[in-house]
């Protein structure tokens, strides 16, 4: 009887379970940590392919997946100046719609980059798309655009000529819209309906591509948006700034929070306590040897990692910051390592995926997977599915 | 009587030509998208607008297309996102676009460049064969991706023949050449074959100018503050510059194939600091122009004394034609003036203090304006960008 009851719980358990989406650049609150077990370890361009498509340009932006469907950005043109929005149903393949805008802004960038850097941010209504031009748009999940703005028409003096990557992020029905730049800069709340102001504060005018994260602190949702001259925390709900840190200093990478801890890239990694009026000044630790470059640090299982631009795969105890293991890969990193079912995963520029086990102190290499095309975009993993977008194509790796 | 004969064949003339009765709820829903404003403004009308329209299906395809305006890009994009999804929706459903009024719509240049650029590329992934028969006649189009396309393929075909004229026929093709990486192919590609254009001339480069500076800019405020010379119409004078020093105005001339004139060289180093360049080009009659500018620095444009563009940015790169302003040339002579600021950066990619101005048409092509210019002492006056000798330019890189 208990047995019969045991299994009905875990059938009805099985059924009801959410679909784990990966809503945003590096997943949940760009932790970049999944809860899905059994993900695959071992594939190749012919191997443990769920299913493969076909992308019409290049993006080095990241897929995201919410509500079955995975989205995906790229930029196209001589100029540069074509965008797309792509989705794709997450569990045939199969593409659902395509949209393209006209870019209104700018279009220079580093040649590593492109117009599609920014990582998209979906949630079940549908996925919101900001591209380093400042062209925002909202699309419902069927491809109706539910908005669509372009912030240098609204804001003519917007610019960065290497080229714009922070990415958005859904707080309820607002998106925050990180715009920091050589013009007129600012962090936004856009209402996720009609793609208005709901508010608007300034902010330095410095290039950044730090992407922000969130934190609860009793009623209050903060936004933490790190940036050359520090990390300052904005109310979600208004923006008005609550407190900064001028040693959460941020350029490129962005920092990973586990609880009341954030593990900032500066100096290689430093772990910061937060409490609730803000950054504890002096860090717990710093290590050097955590070096990110583009990536961003990931926390899982009480270990910290890097991936740097110069292909070498770090790892120390998130409690000590004893840096426990260095390993050099066979390529540069770009995208961020990811994690979930007990492995790391690290994809290099040239599509060279490393895995290997989380809970060792010592590198245990998994297996090390070859796409053979190049990659700068962090993978997403939903439903015990990997997404990995190339140059060319949207890979779900995966049963 | 007469005035009532007359209506009524007025009358009944236009009900003849009278087309097929207006959708008035696409008009309203077209109308709706195009009202778009700044910062979200019309978006609650435009969503359900957008609906309505791509609700319509196949009907509404061209009269999408023909709202296009890309003088307002926000409600183009939203235009844009609608022929997407009829479409996406009309082949779905097994039904083929319109290809006869797509062909039509993008062979009638006076429609907006972006739209006919839409409508080719649905015409041609329905009719493949389209492409080769409708190309040729973009060799000189407005919209500068049909005419990329068009020179590329008229390339590839002179390439695959043998004819005599092979020389002139590159010639001539290099004449419609407008994005900087086909027009150095063609300039190799009729150097190959014997012959010489002018790459400098082609893009309408000035290479001689009259320079002055520097001014000073303390705490990298240049590009905000105003200088005598902000309005000036004429290279004369001499003004207070940086640290008290009086500078003049000097001629400068630069052989450089892309008209790059280097300020650290004519200027020495300097930070915190302004130059500013003027050049007198003469139209024959009056005529719209683009006078274009690469530089890692901010800038500003003048024409005829008066700001047409500015852009406040430093050492992130010098995208070549980044900086676009638009104005109106009178028949005569008209001043050309470029402000360029350098700022405090102390970094080795931050010491670049240069600039490279242009002015053409609307598509980036060559303009028929001749450059007043002062050599020993003597005016001249030569083509726009003429340049006997050119040399290379070793480009920056980002």
């Amino acid at each position: 009887m208990r047995y019969i009851l045991a299994a009905s719980l875990t059938f009805a358990f099985t059924l009801t379970l959410p679909a784990s989406d990966w809503p945003q650049f590096r997943g949940p609150n760009a932790s970049g940590v999944s809860p899905d077990k059994e993900l695959p370890t071992e594939w190749s361009k012919t191997q443990g392919i769920k299913w493969k498509a076909e992308l019409p340009a290049r993006g080095v932006s990241c897929p995201v997946v919410a509500g079955g469907k995975v989205y995906v950005t790229c930029s196209s043109g001589t100029r540069d100046d074509r965008l797309h929005v792509l989705c794709f149903d997450a569990a045939t393949g199969k593409q659902l719609w395509h949209r393209q805008l006209q870019a209104t802004g700018g279009t220079s960038c580093h040649p590593k980059s492109c117009m599609a850097a920014n990582t998209p941010v979906a949630d079940e209504t549908g996925v919101y798309a900001l591209f380093a031009t400042a062209d925002v748009a909202a699309f419902d999940a069927d491809g109706t655009l539910r908005w669509y703005r372009s912030l240098v028409g609204d804001y003519p003096t917007i610019t960065n000529q290497v080229g714009m990557a922070s990415s958005p992020i859904l707080i309820k029905d607002k998106l925050i819209i990180p715009m920091d730049n050589a013009g007129e800069s600012f962090l936004a709340a856009i209402d996720t309906k009609y793609g208005k102001n709901v508010w608007k504060v300034e902010r330095p005018r410095d290039i950044n591509w730090v992407t922000p994260i969130t934190r609860e602190v009793g009623n209050t949702t903060e936004v933490l948006f790190a940036a050359p001259g520090g990390m300052t925390a904005y109310d979600a709900a208004t923006g008005e700034k609550r407190w900064s840190f001028k040693g959460g200093r941020g350029v490129i990478p962005t920092g990973a929070l586990d609880g009341e801890t954030i593990y900032l890239p500066v100096g290689g990694v430093s772990k910061v306590k937060l409490t609730e009026k803000g950054a504890v000044e002096k860090p717990e630790w710093a290590a050097k040897q955590l070096q990110t470059g583009f990536s961003s640090p990931l926390v899982y299982r009480g270990k910290v990692y890097t991936a740097s631009s110069q292909g070498l795969i770090a790892c120390a105890d998130a409690k000590t910051g004893k840096v426990l293991y260095t390993e050099r890969a066979k390529g540069a990193f770009s995208a961020s390592p990811i994690a979930g079912d007990g492995k790391v995963y690290c994809l290099d520029e040239k599509g060279v995926c490393t895995v290997f086990k989380a809970d060792s102190d010592t590198f245990d290499f998994l297996a090390a997977n070859e796409l053979g095309e190049g990659t700068l975009g962090t993978p997403a993993i939903a439903n015990g599915v990997i997404f990995i977008r190339t140059d060319k194509a949207l890979y779900a790796i995966g049963k | 009587m007469q005035l009532q004969y007359g209506l009524a064949i007025l009358l009944g003339g236009g009900l003849i030509a009278t087309p097929a009765p207006a959708d008035d709820e696409l008009s309203r829903a077209l109308t709706t998208i195009k009202s778009v404003r700044k910062e979200g403004k019309g978006n609650d009308d435009a969503g359900p607008a957008w609906k309505t329209l791509v609700a319509k299906g196949g009907s509404a395809l061209l009269p999408t297309l023909e709202a296009f305006d890309d003088s307002n890009p926000t409600a183009t994009n939203w235009l844009r996102t609608a022929v997407d999804a009829i479409a996406e929706s009309e082949t779905a459903a097994g039904r083929t676009l319109p290809a006869d009024k797509l062909e039509g719509f993008v062979t009638n240049d006076k429609n907006a460049p972006s739209a006919r650029r839409l409508a080719y590329e649905l015409l041609v992934k329905q009719v493949p064969e389209a492409k080769e028969r409708l190309l040729p006649g973009f060799l000189n189009d407005k919209s500068p991706e049909l005419r990329r396309d068009a020179i590329t393929a008229e390339l590839e075909k002179l390439e695959r023949s043998d004819r005599a004229t092979i020389k002139a026929d590159l010639e001539k093709l290099f004449t419609l050449t407008r994005d900087k990486d086909q027009v150095d192919l063609l300039a190799k590609k009729v150097a190959a074959k014997g012959g010489k254009v002018g790459v400098t001339e082609h893009f309408g480069f000035i290479n001689h100018a009259s320079i002055v500076g520097p001014f000073d800019a303390p705490g990298g405020k240049g590009y905000e503050t105003s200088y005598p010379v902000d309005s000036v119409t004429d290279p004369s004078g001499r003004f207070k510059g940086k640290g008290g020093k009086e500078i003049a105005w000097k001629p400068v001339s630069t052989t450089d194939k892309y008209g790059l004139f280097d300020l650290t060289k004519l200027l020495d180093k300097h930070k915190d600091a302004v130059a500013y360049a003027l050049a007198v080009v003469s139209a024959t009659k009056d005529m719209p122009c683009e006078i274009r500018v690469t530089s890692p620095t901010s800038i500003k444009i003048f024409l005829n004394g008066k700001a047409i563009f500015g852009h406040d940015e430093y050492h992130h790169g010098a995208p070549f034609d980044a900086h676009i302003g638009k104005g109106q040339l009178k028949k005569g002579d008209n001043v050309i003036a470029l402000k360029v600021c350098q700022d405090d950066e102390k970094e080795d990619w931050a010491q670049l203090w240069q600039f490279q101005i242009r002015i053409c048409d609307e598509t980036g092509g060559p303009l028929p304006l001749e450059q007043k210019i002062v050599t020993d002492g003597n005016t001249k006056t030569i083509r726009l960008g003429f340049n006997p000798n050119p040399t290379e330019t070793k480009e920056e890189k980002q």
